[in-house]
């Protein structure tokens, strides 16, 4: 490509012409453009999109994997039916909520503060951080695997636990993990150990980006601490918390790797996300069209919630991009 | 309240003493509280490095012991060893060696690959959509969500396509059986395309840096296209590549819903590989567990403490710069 500099050298290689006229028609902006977009779309295309063509098409089948696909005969909506009452993907439903709203409330809360305590300190501030970010790097099965020891029932939370329990008679031998309950909780807190490190990032980036001047005013004009916090503060870090509320709402409701390491969706079906749900009824028990009937419900009740998303997402960086424009 | 003028010396002594006092409880209030979430945070990650190198009997011995009594390599050498003894030999389920060569290759050809191509498609994409508007306004956005969508329901799609509908597909029009189910390509190609969204992205915060007056320039004095964007794009963007490339190579490491559906037995990626530990038949092996679990977090902090200042834009799809 060289040889494009400037002026075109006269020695083009032989039979270049047409090599030539080709590079010319790809150079041309109408076409240029559209390259880079062509390969991601059939990239899409293959792997997305024509497999989900495909599971809609599963889902009106009536088909298990003990037999083959070709015998497999329609069966309009009857798998949709199915999922619509089943009480077990309701209920996973349910507690894939019910995590996610734990979970992301109170990575929220600790991100916000720690951020805020971070962004005030002057010693050991980038120690703070770099320790604070590690658990994002960590690989998430990683640390459901590292939960499990800590929470076996001869384990060292439970050895921390020991001298408050043992006055009162309690044997500090609890089982996290076979108490419904408990075990809802030791996923939810397996999820907060390891992201509540991306709130505090976003928090941190917000607190930072904080134009000094108008705080330094409202100081000097007598506004007391709270209110500056309340008054000026908040209102400017909007764009960041409606930011880390969307990001971390869209990856809790995947919850999926700390309950197959923690739990397996037990005892009972107490942990049961519903990513661990279809993947057991595919997996597991082979309900292929009862598994893509029901992703593509889960598909329908997602989309509204991404859309929404995305929207709030869009907003709040315009935002963020003019707040920081000088 | 009174201005710091009208104050006597005195009045203003005693009150910036008490300030002062105050303020000095407040920091350390703030680094007690702190110090405590780093000694939460580093807690677990401790407590996997000591067991990696605790012998069988202190992996749940009672109370627990914190530092390991008799620090062996046993774990290590357990997972590093090659397999040489016959399959079927029954042995202790304690002393079986666990090979981590394979998945280790497994995970770092999927990872690097997918990661390399997933940068070279999205970056010219992303430099498309900043230059030429390519896709429209929204294009963007429609790319973001696929992100969104959880990867459950796209892997009950992609097991019937791996493993039914391209086989049929080309036996009917090569003549030939291909399976990606279980292969190598076929997780590298779901990889490619989780992670575009990511690329492109954090590539068009990067690639908006580039003033375009530059570009102008070049192609004024006669540049190719692609000879401006080789000498004069890429060149500046180079760093942004390099940590777009380490951070989806950490996504892709970390991948295991995919990972663990699309593959089975052949391709055995590191977190199957440690998943594979947890299931009841092999019983819990915690010692080498921890081993592997350390092998495939250090690696993976060091290069996510390389580009710590640019994670938020990786996380926050560009949404936030800095």
């Amino acid at each position: 490509m060289s040889e494009a500099r400037i002026a075109v050298p006269e020695s083009a290689p032989a039979g270049g012409s047409s090599r030539r006229r080709l590079r010319d028609w790809l150079a041309q902006e109408r076409v240029f453009r559209l390259i880079p977009f062509v390969l991601v779309e059939v990239v899409f295309l293959f792997v997305i999109i024509i497999p989900f063509l495909l599971m809609v098409y599963i889902s009106f089948l009536k088909w298990r994997a003990n037999r083959p696909f070709e015998q497999a005969f329609l069966s309009g909506f009857g798998n949709y039916e199915q999922v619509l009452t089943a009480p077990g993907f309701w209920s996973a439903l349910g507690h894939t909520f019910y995590f996610a709203g734990c979970a992301v409330v109170l990575e929220l809360v600790i991100g916000f503060v720690l951020a805020m305590f971070v962004s005030r300190t002057v010693r050991a501030r980038g120690l703070y951080i770099t320790i604070f970010l590690v658990p994002m790097m960590i690989v998430p099965v990683v640390v459901g695997y590292n939960f499990t020891m800590l929470y076996i029932d001869s384990g060292p939370i439970n050895q921390l636990l020991a001298p408050f329990l043992e006055p009162l008679g309690i044997d500090p031998r609890i089982r996290w993990l076979s108490d419904p309950a408990a075990a809802q909780w030791a996923v939810i807190l397996a999820d907060v150990w390891q992201w509540t490190s991306l709130t505090f990032l976003i928090f941190l980036s917000g607190f930072s980006a904080l134009p000094k001047q108008l705080i330094n005013a409202a100081r000097v004009m007598g506004a007391t601490a709270w209110q500056i916090f309340w008054r000026v503060e908040l209102p400017l870090l909007k764009p960041a918390i409606v930011i880390a509320v969307v990001i971390r709402s869209m990856e809790a409701l995947k919850i999926f790797d700390p309950v197959v390491l923690l739990t397996a969706g037990g005892p009972g079906t107490s942990t049961q996300t519903i990513a661990f749900y279809l993947w057991e009824q595919v997996w597991v028990f082979n309900k292929f069209s009862f598994g893509a009937a029901a992703s593509i419900l889960l598909l329908i009740i997602f989309a509204t919630l991404i859309f929404f998303g995305i929207y709030l997402l869009v907003r709040q960086s315009a935002a963020v991009a003019q707040q920081r424009a000088p | 309240m009174t201005t710091p003028a009208e104050m006597t010396d005195q009045q203003a002594d005693s009150a910036g003493a008490r300030n002062l006092r105050r303020r000095r409880l407040r920091i350390v209030v703030r680094h007690a509280i702190l110090v405590a979430w780093a000694l939460v945070i580093l807690f677990p990650i401790f407590w996997m490095i000591a067991t990696s190198f605790k012998e069988s009997g202190e992996w749940v011995a009672w109370p627990p012991h914190w530092i390991p009594q008799q620090p062996t390599f046993k774990n290590y050498s357990q997972i590093f060893t090659f397999d040489t003894m016959q399959k079927g030999v029954a042995r202790e389920a304690t002393e079986q060696p666990f090979n981590v060569w394979g998945p280790l290759g497994d995970s770092l050809l999927i990872c690097t690959v997918s990661a390399l191509i997933a940068l070279l498609l999205g970056t010219f994409l992303a430099y498309s959509i900043s230059r030429f508007n390519v896709g429209g306004k929204h294009f963007r956005h429609a790319i973001l969500m696929i992100r969104m969508v959880p990867p459950i329901v796209i892997a009950i799609p992609l097991l019937m396509y791996y493993a039914i509908m391209i086989p049929l597909a080309a036996e009917t029009v090569l003549g030939t059986r291909i399976v990606l189910f279980d292969t190598r390509v076929g997780v590298s190609a779901i990889y490619i395309a989780t992670t575009l969204p990511f690329v492109i992205w954090m590539m068009l915060t990067f690639i908006e840096e580039v003033p375009y007056t530059l570009e102008h320039a070049a192609r004024m004095m006669g540049a190719g296209r692609l000879y401006t964007l080789r000498r004069v794009v890429l060149p500046l963007v180079g760093s942004g590549m390099v940590v777009t490339f380490l951070f989806v190579f950490i996504l892709n490491w970390a991948e295991f819903l995919l990972a663990l559906t699309l593959t089975h037995p052949d391709v055995v990626t590191l977190p199957v590989l440690l998943n594979k530990f947890q299931s009841a038949s092999e019983g819990r092996l915690f010692g080498p567990q921890a081993a592997i679990g350390t092998i495939i977090t250090i690696p993976v902090v060091v290069l996510g403490m390389l580009i710590q200042k640019h994670l938020i834009r990786g996380f926050s799809f560009g949404t936030i710069r800095k």
